[in-house]
């Protein structure tokens, strides 16, 4: 459905490039989610915006790497471009829905514009597609709520609402980036069962951004996880949290709270990420990793496979032992 | 109340009066919130946006004042007290360290703000020092004290904010949600600090925080608020392994597990809170209660003891 290969992402002038995405590869099933996790800073956002061809201008570009989506190369197009070249069936939603919902305008007008971009319709049956997507997302009351405006509704349906928009074109693909990080724990676990619940249904597949090791591992199905511009590890989310390779992953689950609770001290991972540009030729994580080798400081780590669907960038893998 | 509590709170009412389209609306933030505090301990606050926990935590230092409601101190009721005596010894740590330290100031300078104001310091060379011994303290290189708020990371950040709430040597730390802000490999590296802080310093804390697993990790006892009241209290793990209330009993299923066992399988509705203008005439929680029955659409449940255990929940069917 969805591929990207070896995607980098560079800022600042063409002859000293600093990637900030640095050869992300990923694919991406029908009705499959991918979760994409990793600390502020790892990339992640950038990965998205850049595969959805929403970087900022002037900014950040995309230096090397494909975008594919059902095998045409997307890479280069903007997004009207894809829609009216027949490959328009990719959305987006973010982490604040009140500032990417137009704060004087009706929920309803709102959703019949996209509407009407997709479908060519306008007028009355724009507005009962509209009604019928609020539907779609379970919105209570969903015709008295095409008269609301953003502020009149809560911070879970605003975001309901931005998934009603989302899937006005049908999307094949959906890239939800933190989109339940400003919401309470109880309303977060409702927008999560229903984005589950839409993918199943409508075959979606998504693409999950979050920096919550609990969310990803309750909502995907696979998980890449990012540092520094790289994806490290990816695998089934059963193998990543039954028994994660690289140690960066290992360190993030040991620090969580709720994987400790009762111990008096939380493991930590010391230091900070590398800032971009200051990477230099080894692994990336090596000033940080607690089983770091001579090697891991000049040579960069090999991708390798560790077994069937779960792959590693590190040279000295936990539980492989042996350097290979 | 308690003996030998160093913080006491009686039924605190905060109300706040807003305006919305034209018209005046009190709204009540806190709705006779009771609880204390004893020497050493951390009382964890967990509660979903607009539950009035951070109200409660501003209503001790003084930041907001309340309707109603009595405060003390070690016994001293506070009501009325010099502001500027209670803020040696209560002393807050806020949730932004980006907003939280002056921009234009060193940090050394924001840590000492509190010895400067209440004349701790009796030469420069003693200043530096009490700067250089705060920020060792905190786990920060004295370096930094000629640094400015820009220059520091969001954890050295928060670091800073807690140097300049220890440095007085206060009795009670009211921290407003201090790792929220933070990644959690850098929320992991505060949370032992101030642990290891309360230990060596022993502080009495109030931790407030949405976030179950850190309230978890670092309170002995939590209570949960929902609109304006606490609904449930007792030691954290009878709260976290057996929630009563059926408030706590969605609050705790809701957190994100790292366990994959655990998945999300499809739509789950369980309704959002009413509006803080749209009190309900009974308990608040009836609208989205599974359990609710006729009694709780008219009468609001007080919170009373349950158990052997210190546990004390506002519900009328458990």
């Amino acid at each position: 459905m969805l591929s990207v290969r070896d995607l980098t992402v560079s800022l600042g002038p063409e002859t000293a490039p600093v990637d900030i995405v640095a050869g992300v590869s990923f694919e991406l099933g029908k009705g499959e989610i991918l979760g994409l996790v990793g600390e502020s800073g790892c990339g992640k956002s950038m990965t998205s915006l850049a595969v959805m061809g929403l970087l900022p201008q002037p900014g950040p570009r995309i230096r090397a790497g494909r975008v594919l989506l059902e095998g045409c190369d997307v890479t280069q197009l903007q997004p009207w471009q894809r829609v009216v070249a027949g490959h328009g069936r990719m959305a987006m939603i973010f982490q604040e829905p009140m500032t990417s919902l137009n704060p004087v305008r009706r929920i309803g007008d709102q959703i019949a514009e996209a509407v009407r971009v997709h479908d060519r319709l306008s007028g009355p049956p724009a507005i009962d597609r509209a009604r019928e997507l609020l539907e779609q997302v379970r919105m209570p009351d969903p015709a008295m709520q095409l008269s609301a405006y953003p502020h009149q509704l809560s911070g879970g349906q605003r975001q309901r609402v931005m998934i009603a928009i989302a899937l006005a074109c049908r999307p094949q693909v959906l890239i939800a980036d933190e989109p339940t990080t400003a919401l309470d724990v109880t309303i977060q676990v409702q927008v999560l069962g229903l984005l589950r619940e839409l993918c199943n249904r409508l075959d979606m597949a998504m693409l999950f951004i979050t920096h919550d090791m609990g969310v990803i591992a309750q909502l995907a199905d696979r998980v890449s996880v990012m540092y520094a511009g790289r994806i490290v590890e990816t695998a089934g989310v059963e193998a990543l949290f039954g028994r994660p390779r690289h140690h960066y992953t290992r360190g993030l689950m040991d620090c969580m709270p709720s994987r400790n609770s009762g111990a008096r001290r939380l493991p930590t991972i010391a230091g900070q990420p590398p800032a971009p540009g200051t990477v230099g030729a080894g692994c990336v994580f090596a000033s940080r990793c607690a089983a770091v080798r001579e090697t891991c400081r000049t040579a960069a780590p090999p991708r390798a496979e560790v077994s069937q669907g779960h792959d590693v960038l590190c040279a000295f893998p936990l539980d492989g032992g042996e350097p290979r | 109340m308690n003996g030998n509590a160093v913080l006491d709170v009686r039924d605190l009412k905060v109300s706040f009066s807003v305006r919305r389209a034209g018209r005046k609306y009190q709204v009540r933030a806190v709705d006779g919130v009771s609880l204390s505090l004893a020497e050493g301990e951390v009382l964890g606050i967990v509660g979903e946006s607009g539950c009035g926990k951070t109200t409660v935590g501003r209503s001790i230092v003084g930041l907001v004042r309340p309707d109603s409601g009595t405060i003390s101190f070690k016994g001293t009721d506070m009501t009325g007290a010099s502001l500027r005596d209670m803020r040696l010894n209560i002393r807050m740590v806020f949730q932004d360290p980006y907003a939280s330290l002056n921009p234009r100031r060193t940090i050394g300078d924001s840590v000492a703000e509190a010895g400067d104001i209440n004349g701790f310091f009796t030469s420069r060379a003693g200043r530096s020092a009490a700067i250089a011994a705060t920020l060792t303290a905190v786990g920060l290189d004295p370096s930094f004290a000629a640094r400015y708020p820009y220059e520091l990371s969001g954890g050295q950040r928060q670091r800073a904010g807690i140097a300049r709430t220890i440095l007085p040597s206060p009795s009670i730390v009211i921290a407003d949600e201090p790792v929220s802000a933070l990644d959690v490999s850098v929320q992991a590296q505060v949370l032992n600090l101030m642990m290891d802080l309360r230990e060596q310093l022993r502080l009495s804390m109030l931790f407030i925080s949405h976030d179950l697993g850190v309230i978890g990790q670092i309170s002995n006892r939590v209570a949960v608020m929902y609109m304006g009241r606490i609904v449930e209290q007792a030691a954290t793990r009878t709260v976290l392994d057996d929630p009563r209330h059926p408030y706590t009993r969605s609050l705790v299923a809701a957190i994100p597990k790292p366990d994959p066992s655990k998945r999300i399988l499809g739509a789950i509705e369980t309704g959002e809170p009413p509006s803080l203008f749209k009190r309900p005439r009974g308990c608040a929680y009836a609208p989205r209660c599974p359990i609710a029955s006729d009694r709780c659409q008219v009468d609001v449940p007080e919170l009373r003891s349950a158990g052997t255990d210190g546990r004390a929940i506002a519900c009328h069917n458990v």
